[in-house]
């Protein structure tokens, strides 16, 4: 039903679209007679172009235009009509298609039909459900598409290629539900039972988006539980089997749900996350020598196994499955134990191992952390988590983040002053070991400590020229002050005190400039006679 | 494509192991993972030839009845001390493991056990003390009252063994294996077979605390 309304939708909106830019077709022939005298003016003035070249491809007399890929505005319309019904067509096969995947699926794994028919035809029902479900999405793409106007129209391929880009992001759920009826039909008729139950939980969560995350964590909890009891006591499934069947369940069911209920925003997983992330970048002075860190990165081998263990613990953000998210954990955690390995020459403990997870964490700070460990105890099966290889790594990535969150100068062996210092960035511990770099490290990092050790020696400088210019300066004011207090007091000592002049004939004497200039006084002569 | 009843599966399954999962507890360098090496490979070496593992299964065989034992080490340091509730989650067993010929681990151990109690209540979790290296017998620090002594007063299993010499090794492990089975028997079919001993609505109300207080 959606369908027919679709292919009497879709015309319309061709029309609408054109019309936009066209109009009727009475204004067309205005519009043509225009342009002509245009491409004649042009024609005029000398630039060449083949008469044949501006006549509707088609044929049909009128002149065409690039925009419309040579077709005259009418035979343009046709043309896309009919190229849009085509797309329209192609892409409601593929839904069909995988539709009646699905179906035959289940068809082939029915062994008796006449009993089941009643189930089965409910089981159709929702299969409709979905198909007007899909549908409508279909849709979306074509409303959205032809909002764009007619720059879009121009290029229909490129048409062609905005939804298939908008239907990779379902793709991977595609694969998921395609691998899982596979793998359902090994259950024969189970297998329908254990697709009908995920079902209704598909669609019971759906209902249920609105709840806390904790009911909603809870409902899964029940569904996997009561999904692993049926296969048990109904199924009679074997253990090993079991597992596996679990975590097909896990897998189809979480990357459905995946971006409903990952990281919500009912919660404050992301400001934890953002609190992790600044917590670790504040941290990033740590060295592997305060966590007591038994890795060696010098040796190659070493420091390659410690990359790949932080590139594991990163990508575990891009997986959608929890049961994924968790084979991330454990595999950088081998990568760590190799990396131990190599280093000591022994086998590695626990003892070694945490701390060499605390410091990959460090140093790589993957992002959305807390939400990541969040979504896999909430959805993951919980026995995952409470045993298993897996879930003993997981553990220990638990205990990681909560060393982290709770470190202290203590748990690095620092003074607490020492710690205040790092964590405010005054100082980097690293700079005292900018001699020990490894011969691979990065260029740009070793020059990096450079410039920030001459600048920690320019900064030293500049201070003992700062604290020396202020001492001169003091002691310059200091003198100057000896010196004032100095005069003053000789100057309170010693009065200057104008006497009036004691011998005046002395004075008159001496006020004679030009006195030695007088030849001497005469003296007495005796005569002799 | 029409199946029969029970042909894919062997019907009730009689040699299905019970899996406990055990918590290996002690402060570093007590011998913890030594114990457990010694245990699987039944070779102590100075220097051990597997890459090391911090988790390990071991199946063994009590009176006919088979059980997997899963052990997850824990980092020993005291700076971790603050963190190691977070694998107590879902036990069944602990080890606490301390050096006779160190007084400090002999308290560090009795720490454990304080933690322990805080978690579980008695009948939930079964405990053994192992006090390992008893070819250090000339530098001994705790004496086998001592030991035995707290291990009475808190009604837990208790053993001494020597990791380097396999001096009772294997029955530290085959004791706690007994206990774990016999408990099982009182519980009486309370729980799957195949499936650990873990209860699923107490554990959704203690994951939701994760790494957060």
């Amino acid at each position: 039903m959606d369908w027919e309304k679709r292919r009497r939708d879709a015309p319309r909106r061709v029309t609408d679209k054109t019309g936009g830019t066209e109009g009727a077709s009475h204004r067309q022939l205005v519009l043509h007679q225009s342009r002509r005298k245009m491409n004649l003016k042009s024609e005029r003035r000398g630039i060449h172009v083949d008469q044949s070249e501006l006549l509707c491809k088609k044929g049909c007399g009128y002149y065409g235009n690039l925009a419309w890929q040579g077709f005259c505005s009418k035979c343009w319309r046709e043309e896309y009509h009919k190229a849009r019904q085509r797309q329209i067509q192609e892409d409601w096969e593929l839904a069909e298609r995988l539709q009646r995947e699905e179906e035959e699926a289940f068809a082939s794994s029915q062994s008796s039909q006449g009993a089941q028919s009643l189930t089965f035809s409910k089981f159709e029902g929702k299969k409709t459900n979905e198909k007007s479900r899909k549908v409508t999405t279909v849709k979306k793409f074509f409303s959205a598409s032809s909002r764009g106007g007619p720059k879009k129209a121009e290029i229909p391929e490129a048409k062609a290629a905005s939804p298939s880009l908008h239907r990779q992001a379902s793709l991977e759920t595609d694969r998921a539900s395609k691998e899982f009826i596979e793998f359902l039909k090994t259950f024969h008729k189970m297998g329908q039972e254990i697709y009908k139950q995920t079902k209704s939980f598909l669609e019971a969560m759906h209902h249920k988006r609105e709840l806390s995350i904790e009911e909603q964590s809870e409902y899964a909890q029940d569904f996997y539980q009561n999904v692993a009891e049926r296969l048990q006591t109904r199924g009679k499934v074997p253990p090993e089997k079991m597992e596996k069947a679990m975590d097909q369940i896990e897998k189809y069911v979480m990357t459905r749900l995946y971006k409903y209920v990952f990281c919500p925003e009912t919660t404050d997983d992301e400001k934890k996350d953002l609190a992790v992330q600044k917590r670790i970048r504040a941290l990033h002075w740590v060295t592997p020598q305060m966590l007591c860190v038994p890795v060696n990165e010098e040796i190659p081998e070493v420091s390659d196994m410690v990359v790949k263990a932080i590139t594991d613990i990163i990508e575990m953000d891009s997986k959608r499955v929890p049961r994924d998210k968790l084979a991330c954990i454990t595999k950088c955690s081998k990568h760590i134990f190799n990396a131990i390995k190599i280093t000591k020459n022994e086998p590695a403990s626990a003892d070694d191992f945490l701390p060499t997870l605390i410091y990959i964490v460090l140093k790589g700070n993957p992002p959305r952390l807390q939400s990541n460990i969040q979504y896999i105890t909430r959805f993951c099966n919980p026995s995952r988590l409470m045993t298993g290889e897996d879930g003993y790594y997981f553990t220990n990535l638990c205990c990681a983040v909560a060393f982290i969150e709770k470190l202290d100068a203590q748990s690095l062996n620092l003074s607490q002053e020492d710690f205040d210092r790092y964590m405010s960035g005054q100082t980097s511990p690293k700079k005292q070991e900018s001699e020990r770099w490894a011969p691979n490290a990065c260029l740009g990092v070793k020059q990096m400590y450079k410039n920030l050790d001459l600048l920690s020696q320019l900064n030293e400088r500049q201070e003992r020229l700062m604290s020396q210019a202020k001492k001169l300066e003091k002691d310059l004011i200091d003198w100057t002050d000896g010196i004032a207090k100095e005069v003053q007091d000789i100057v309170e000592k010693y009065p200057l005190e104008i006497k009036p002049p004691s011998q005046p004939l002395a004075a008159i004497d001496s006020e004679n400039v030009e006195n030695d200039k007088l030849p001497p006084p005469l003296q007495p002569q005796v005569y002799a006679g | 494509m029409a199946q029969t009843k029970g042909n894919t599966q062997p019907e009730g399954a009689p040699h299905q192991p019970f899996v406990f999962k055990v918590v290996l507890l002690g402060s570093s360098s007590v011998g913890k993972s030594s114990l457990v090496i010694r245990l699987i490979k039944n070779d102590f070496k100075e220097i051990l030839p597997t890459m090391g593992c911090a988790f390990f299964t071991q199946m063994m065989e009590i009176d006919n009845s088979a059980l997997k034992l899963e052990i997850w080490d824990t980092a020993g340091q005291e700076k971790y001390h603050s963190v190691c509730h977070l694998y107590f989650r879902g036990a069944n067993a602990a080890i606490l493991v301390y050096d006779i010929a160190n007084k400090d681990s002999f308290q560090r151990a009795q720490n454990w056990w304080k933690e322990l109690e805080n978690e579980f209540s008695p009948d939930e979790i079964v405990v053994i003390l192992v006090g390992n290296k008893t070819d250090l017998e000339d530098s001994r620090e705790v004496t086998l009252e001592e030991g035995k002594a707290f291990a009475e007063s808190k009604k837990l299993l208790f053993m001494e063994t020597s990791a380097k010499l396999n001096y009772q090794v294997t029955e530290a492990f085959t004791a706690l294996a007994r206990e774990l089975l016999k408990r099982e028997e009182q519980n009486g079919g309370q729980t799957q077979q195949g499936e650990p001993r873990v209860d699923l609505k107490t554990t959704r109300i203690v994951k939701n605390k994760c790494c957060l207080d």
